[in-house]
């Protein structure tokens, strides 16, 4: 006889599926990372390691990354939080479109984030660390905003009106009552935010000088410039102890936020010079967001002799890309295919690996272990894809397969990210009722998640596709020299001299603008169709 | 324990220009509780922030002891102010949550602690110093609210319906202890509330929103 509590359990063979998740990181994932110890390892075993860790050039660089990074980490917070203070507190005409709009940076793809950059000051500010940090800011933006805005719109305005009937004044409150409910978000987002900065590689390609190096960067030129690859292994395994220490300091930080109910907290309207403020804050944040995309609509139309589309015509001539790699258009017509090969494979492996949530026990894990590819950065990925699949026994190199399975494993945690909180806030008393009317395990399964995972799955290989369009690490490493992904063409192109290669970047890099922002803007639509559908 | 008049005079109080409640004219003596009865949405609440200084008045002034603090910042009114829920600061043990305000005026640390150990012994919660405000129960907790605000030394506390988050049975007897522990520190008080029982049970004095009104 079957009992109550199975009719609200989904069906059995839905733990199998984990299989799927589990064999992909295995082989993809675990494997290429071994591959990576061993090749270190290989050398000269744990000594040469050591010795490898003890070089005062690998500390060094690690160095300059580092302060690099927390100057960008801080202006990503200066920026960031008085925006995120106005925009999720206050209530003013366009406040859904400047929301909307902070977001947009951290979606474009780095590469073109630092032609965007490059194309607004590169007169004003020249190539290095400023322009780096400044790009690194930018796209972080969201980061802050989101993150620390989401706490801060939670945060209970009375606790300070309280502080002030016992005598604080608006700023000893604000560090008294303020800081401290935010100190937990400020804290993990500083994490996430360094982590960016620390790993970046496009950005410091495009805009910055042998001051800027990042380990990201040192990886690729080790093992494409100088052929080190136990050299760039090493490099790697530093990179990644760094990362997930971070991380985990990141963690603890976001876990200290002080027990209490979390309540909606209604937005107020500024009254005033509060609201000359706001309203500032709100315009100053469009505008920096808006300017170095329009600055980069714009170099794409600025020729020799004025304005034309001179180098939106060359795009798809050889001429304009270079006689060993192909047309500029053959390039995004690639790109296109691995971003529809990472859309599947991403949403299959993700979603089911976000479908343990459901599970009882410890099949639940394998949502987490399918978020470990975030703490690996994307050069690290490539490397151990390269050392583990493109050499005998398995040489993939001659295939197509090695850029999409690497931004698959990218992709994956995000689509983890999307589908799991949607699964888990789904009723699960439908169940239940499902069962109670006479359908079976498999069944009941269909009716209460099937409508949610249909669009979350869709919405989530929308953003797969959106981040395989837009990665350029993996790919440095992984796309073959004669077929180049956009944004590895873009940063080619910038490689070589004349205007015809720049004005073809940008076109490209336009291109890559209006994919991106369509696919986001389409899987907002759907998410937004579901959060209506969930509210109904 | 200082304590003072709280008079208002013809305030209009309301948002984003939209009168809630207008003409509004009262008088609470030194030692006095004073409560103030209305449903849900009559004003009341909008009333105490406007005393406080938490909302600008539309119109009209209040004054402490025929001081006008109309246009003083809320830190400087010295006028307590307690809401529905206790809304202690979840950061700082019960004990600095007491100690808070008598910090705000430059009570040296030490003597701040001890003086906020007294009150909360003088509420009740001897011995709760150490504390975290989510180890406490609703009661407790809003003792402790009341603990604090008193260790500011206001001249005038505000209560605005502070026992109702709470169940009945507790209400009723920590209406009564708050106003005896009111009484005994002297200071003038206005409480609102939308129960009958209550303000009877804790006022000198009661009359409803719309007797104050013009």
């Amino acid at each position: 006889m079957s009992t109550a509590a199975t009719g609200t359990r989904p069906p059995r063979w839905l733990g199998w599926t984990a299989i799927v998740p589990v064999a992909f990181l295995l082989v993809f994932l675990a494997y290429p990372l071994g591959r990576l110890v061993a090749t270190v390892l290989d050398v000269d075993g744990p000594a040469g390691f050591a010795r490898q860790l003890q070089s005062p050039a690998l500390w060094r660089l690690g160095a300059l990354a580092a302060g690099q990074a927390l100057m960008s980490t801080a202006l990503a917070l200066a920026v960031g939080l008085p925006i995120a203070n106005v925009v999720s507190r206050y209530r003013f005409r366009g406040r859904a479109l400047v929301q909307a709009l902070v977001t947009v940076p951290f979606v474009l793809p780095t590469v073109v984030v630092a032609l965007a950059l490059r194309s607004l000051l590169g007169g004003a500010v020249p190539q290095g660390l400023l322009l780096v940090v400044l790009a690194h800011a930018y796209v972080n933006l969201a980061v802050v905003v989101r993150i620390v805005g989401a706490q801060w719109a939670q945060h209970d305005g009375s606790l300070e009106i309280v502080a002030r009937t016992l005598g604080a004044s608006r700023a000893r409150a604000f560090v008294d009552v303020t800081w401290p409910a935010l100190r937990p978000a400020i804290g993990s987002t500083a994490a996430v935010v360094f982590v960016f900065c620390f790993t970046s590689l496009g950005i410091v390609l495009v805009l910055g000088d042998p001051s800027t190096r990042t380990l990201e960067s040192q990886i690729l030129r080790q093992t494409s410039v100088l052929l080190d690859f136990p050299g760039a292994a090493a490099t790697a395994l530093v990179q990644l102890l760094v990362v997930s220490t971070v991380l985990l300091l990141g963690l603890r930080a976001g876990r200290r936020t002080p027990a209490r109910r979390v309540r909606p907290v209604p937005l107020r309207r500024a009254t005033g010079v509060a609201r000359v403020a706001v309203l500032t804050t709100a315009a100053v944040a469009a505008t920096i967001v808006l300017a170095p995309v329009v600055a980069l609509v714009l170099r794409s139309l600025r020729v020799a002799d004025g304005w034309g589309l001179d180098w939106w015509t060359s795009a798809s001539s050889v001429d304009a890309g270079t006689t060993r790699i192909g047309s500029p258009l053959s390039a995004i017509g690639l790109s296109l295919s691995y971003a529809a090969v990472t859309a599947v494979v991403a949403a299959l492996v993700g979603g089911l690996a976000a479908v343990a949530v459901l599970m009882p026990g410890r099949a639940r894990a394998t949502a987490l272990v399918a978020m470990v590819p975030l703490g690996v950065s994307s050069a690290t990925l490539g490397l151990g894809t390269l050392l583990a699949f493109g050499r005998p026994p398995v040489d993939l190199r001659g295939t197509w397969l090695l850029v999409p399975i690497a931004h698959a494993l990218v992709a994956v945690p995000l689509v983890v990210a999307v589908v799991a909180p949607a699964l888990r806030t789904t009723d699960r008393r439908i169940l239940a009722v499902a069962a109670t009317l006479g359908a079976g395990p498999t069944r009941a399964f269909w009716t209460a998640y099937g409508p949610v995972l249909r669009v979350v799955v869709v919405a989530s290989a929308g953003l797969a596709a959106a981040v395989s369009l837009g990665e350029f690490g993996a790919a440095s490493f992984l796309a073959r020299v004669g077929s180049p992904t956009v944004p590895v063409q873009i940063v080619r192109l910038l490689g070589r001299p004349g205007e015809q290669s720049v004005g073809v970047a940008a076109v490209l890099a336009v291109v890559l603008v209006v994919l991106t922002l369509t696919l986001v803007l389409a899987v907002d639509r759907l998410g937004r169709g579901l959060r209506r559908g969930q509210a109904a | 324990m200082t304590t003072a008049r709280l008079e208002v005079r013809d305030l209009s109080v309301g948002h984003d220009g939209i009168v809630v409640a207008g003409g509004i004219a009262l008088r609470v003596d030194p030692g006095e509780i004073l409560a103030i009865l209305g449903p849900s949405g009559s004003g009341k609440s909008t009333l105490l922030s406007t005393i406080a200084g938490v909302v600008a008045p539309l119109s009209g002034r209040v004054l402490v002891d025929a001081v006008d603090v109309t246009t003083m910042p809320v830190h400087r009114r010295r006028i307590g102010l307690i809401f529905q829920e206790p809304l202690l600061f979840a950061h700082l043990s019960v004990g600095d949550n007491v100690a808070y305000g008598m910090r705000r005026q430059g009570v040296e640390r030490r003597q701040a602690r001890r003086r906020a150990a007294e009150l909360l012994a003088w509420v009740g919660l001897p011995g709760y110093e150490g504390r975290r405000s989510d180890q406490l129960s609703g009661g407790q907790a809003q003792r402790v609210a009341l603990a604090r605000a008193l260790g500011a030394d206001p001249s005038v506390l505000l209560l605005d319906e502070p026992f109702s988050a709470l169940d009945a049975e507790l209400r009723g007897r920590l209406a009564v202890e708050v106003a005896a522990r009111l009484r005994d520190a002297g200071v003038a008080a206005l409480h609102v509330t939308h129960d009958a029982a209550e303000a009877e049970a804790v006022a000198d004095r009661v009359v409803t929103i719309d007797e104050l009104a013009r």
